[in-house]
């Protein structure tokens, strides 16, 4: 039987242990996100000038804005190509370093290694990269497509922030797959082979579904950054050539620091979080009951 | 207890939502009552800076004056480099009253019309004329640096190709500039330009050379605003792309293959060590070419068309390009320390020692005995003294919009993906929806 006191006594031993959490949460994502909100039911271009309330003008204007529209669908396409190259990249890798090749241990580490570079530094790096190292190696050796700068040409830049977003992702999604292979029991693979399956049969009927929750993880991480890119689209091309990889958060962005209007700008980060929010919402439950049982 | 939770997280939203406008209504209402300011009988202000590579300087400067001033406390904020982020709206959003903040010049007749105090009683706007207008015509605006842009050249370089000394300003035509070119080519270096395409170089500073045809710029962003003024038909503003056309050309451009691409850094490492000649830049990309070599460097103005008497021919685009502006909303005693600030940086020898030795900025002040020592600067120092500069031209136009709408545009037309007469047509309907 719980007494009104003792349902207090929960409440509070919860406020104990989840309070600090709750006012950080709130303090650092919770109320920015609803003065976010009621930002967007205004008209602001800088704080210095009072604040207007215009409804819901801002999400008319948001929706109209062809540029944010053109953005999502180029962000839309480094989606697709990122979660699905850094996924099977990254599962090819674990499978080579748990399967027991000479100094795993090594090559776990340095392929992990670039995912503790900030994204920011990496675009810089690679900036250098595109522009001074790849050309000059195809100048010495005569290789034409690598002769002239990468981040020059719309397609090339493009391919560029998809191949370092890759270069930085992928190792940390093996860590992950790593995981969840290592975690598959030994005796079903055992049971598995001594009813004659191949290599490529245990991979596919075994290995895979006992992996579907690590799949969960590892497809919802690179989905929500590649929606989020942000610092190495700003460090490797800044939205060049002529605008061509401007991707949606630096759209935003730009919308609302550099052209000073906030309220469109916010708008349109709402909207880019409700699209965002609902495709990884959609994409755990679906994957969710995928997941099956040793 | 999932019900208990979601009503204890509703209850701190609400609570936040009401707090956030609870401190933003203190926030104005303090800085209009008279004690806001002051601390045991100290007037204290808040000065911002926008550079954010002089930030040591700036915070120097504030304990030079608060030791020549006790009765006032200066509190010096500066942007960091690279921040986005505007100073003056984060401080502004958290509560706080900036007494005096750093600006583009634009900016007191577009983001901020309605921020500054009339400065134009000050005693200093006898030693400049680059005090900066509101929308109004009175100075608003007190010109902190000079700043201008050009062909930047490696002395060097060129001077080995040309043959003794070289005056950068016996390039008075596009074709004695061709001619430059082909003399540097004959000298050994493959590619005399390195022409770098960042969306401020090309748009804000490159495209709005054309509005310098005028006497005053302005009126031709009135007419453009108006719909009365062509590009397409206009000698001027064709003229200048006929330039930027020889500057990007494959002949005689380092990245004349693919002319688009991040190469600014590659772009001053070339003319810094010598091996491109000249690029398009203000005096700022010392910084950039130094860190290569004891090189030295000038300014040879960007040529438009072919007659050597055409002024454009003959003068560098130079102006302020960073203004202080008083706020309004400061309190009349704060308003009066930061115009002291202002005079100490005019008058006082140590401000005048701050502003130019310290923080190598060209002054707009003729009292200023200092010269900087950096040779772009030192080549706008000198050409603002002889005359031979034009208005800064980008502070006629939104820098934000020419950098983010229509700089693709012109970068395209770079990349030779859209024509000429389409660029005209894209800047022309920009005019149009700016009223």
């Amino acid at each position: 039987m719980i007494t009104e006191k003792s349902r207090l006594k929960s409440l509070g031993n919860q406020l104990f242990f989840t309070g600090p959490t709750i006012i950080f949460f709130a303090l650092a994502v919770l109320i920015p996100f609803a003065y976010g909100l009621y930002l967007t039911l205004t008209d602001m271009t800088s704080p210095i000038n009072p604040i207007k309330f215009s409804g819901f003008g801002n999400y008319k204007t948001a929706f109209m804005d062809t540029a944010f529209w053109e953005s999502m669908w180029l962000t839309v396409e480094f989606v697709v190509a990122t979660v699905l190259i850094i996924n099977i990249l990254g599962f090819i890798l674990a499978f080579l370093v748990t399967s027991g090749v000479r100094m795993q241990n090594f090559f776990r580490t340095s392929l992990f290694t670039p995912n503790l570079i900030g994204g920011l530094i990496l675009g810089y790096i690679w900036q250098f990269i595109f522009v001074q190292t790849l050309p000059s190696i195809g100048d010495k050796l005569g290789i034409e497509w690598l002769r002239l700068g990468w981040l020059g040409d719309e397609h090339l830049a493009f391919w560029a922030i998809v191949i370092v977003t890759i270069w930085q992702s992928a190792g940390y999604m093996m860590i992950i797959f790593v995981a969840g292979l290592i975690n598959v029991p030994k005796d079903v693979m055992e049971a598995s082979t001594i009813d004659g399956a191949n290599a490529w049969q245990r991979l596919r009927n075994v290995t895979l579904p006992l992996m579907v929750p690590s799949f969960v993880v590892t497809v919802f991480l690179t989905l929500k950054n590649a929606f989020m890119v942000y610092d190495v689209n700003y460090s490797l091309t800044a939205g060049g050539p002529y605008g061509s990889t401007t991707m949606v958060s630096m759209h935003v962005v730009q919308k609302a620091f550099s052209e000073n209007i906030y309220g469109v700008g916010q708008a349109e980060a709402i909207m880019l979080f409700v699209i965002v929010a609902v495709i990884t919402g959609l994409q755990v439950y679906f994957s969710k009951k995928m997941e099956v049982a040793a | 207890m999932k019900k208990t939770l979601a009503l204890f997280l509703v209850f701190l939203m609400a609570v936040s939502l009401t707090a956030c406008g609870g401190s933003n209504e203190s926030g104005s209402s303090a800085s209009g009552s008279p004690e806001a300011g002051s601390k045991d009988g100290k007037v204290s202000i808040i000065i911002t800076n926008g550079k954010g590579e002089i930030a040591t300087q700036w915070e120097q400067a504030a304990k030079d004056f608060m030791a020549a001033n006790p009765d006032i406390e200066v509190e010096a904020i500066s942007q960091a480099v690279g921040d986005t982020v505007n100073l003056l709206d984060k401080l502004t959003a958290s509560g706080k009253t900036v007494t005096m903040a750093m600006m583009a010049p634009d900016s007191i007749v577009n983001k901020y019309k309605d921020f500054g105090v009339d400065l134009s009683g000050e005693k200093w706007n006898a030693d400049t004329v680059y005090g900066v207008k509101d929308a109004s015509g009175k100075v608003a605006g007190f010109p902190f640096s000079i700043e201008g842009f050009g062909l930047v050249y490696n002395k060097s370089v060129v001077e080995k190709a040309t043959g003794g000394t070289f005056d950068p300003y016996s390039i008075n035509t596009r074709d004695k500039l061709k001619a430059l070119f082909d003399k540097i080519q004959a000298s050994g270096v493959k590619y005399p330009v390195a022409y770098q395409t960042e969306n401020w170089s090309v748009a804000n500073h490159y495209s709005t050379q054309f509005l310098n045809q005028a006497e005053d710029p302005s009126t031709i962003v009135e007419q453009l605003k108006a719909g009365t003024f062509d590009l397409a038909s206009n000698p001027v503003w064709n003229g200048y792309y006929d330039t930027m056309d020889l500057l990007a050309s494959p002949q005689y451009n380092k990245y004349g293959e693919r002319p688009l691409g991040k190469y600014y850094d590659d772009a001053h490492l070339s003319v810094g060590k010598g091996e491109s000649a000249i690029l398009f830049n203000g005096n700022w990309a010392f910084d950039s070419l130094k860190a290569v070599s004891g090189e030295s460097f000038g300014f040879i103005p960007v040529p438009v068309d072919n007659n050597p008497d055409n002024p454009l021919n003959n003068k560098i685009a130079a102006g302020p390009t960073n203004i202080l502006v008083i706020n309004k909303a400061a309190t009349p005693a704060e308003q009066d320390a930061a115009k002291k600030f202002l005079n100490w940086i005019v008058y006082d020898q140590k401000g005048q020692d701050f502003l130019v030795n310290q923080a190598q900025i060209v002054s707009a002040f003729k009292n200023n005995p200092n010269k900087v020592t950096n040779p772009l600067g030192a080549a706008i120092a000198e050409a603002v003294q002889a005359g031979k500069t034009l208005p800064f031209s980008s502070n006629y136009v939104k820098v934000e919009d020419w950098g983010n709408i229509l700089a693709p545009d012109i970068q395209k037309y770079i990349a030779k993906k859209e024509s000429r007469t389409d660029l005209a047509k894209v800047i022309e309907n920009y005019f149009k929806t700016q009223k």
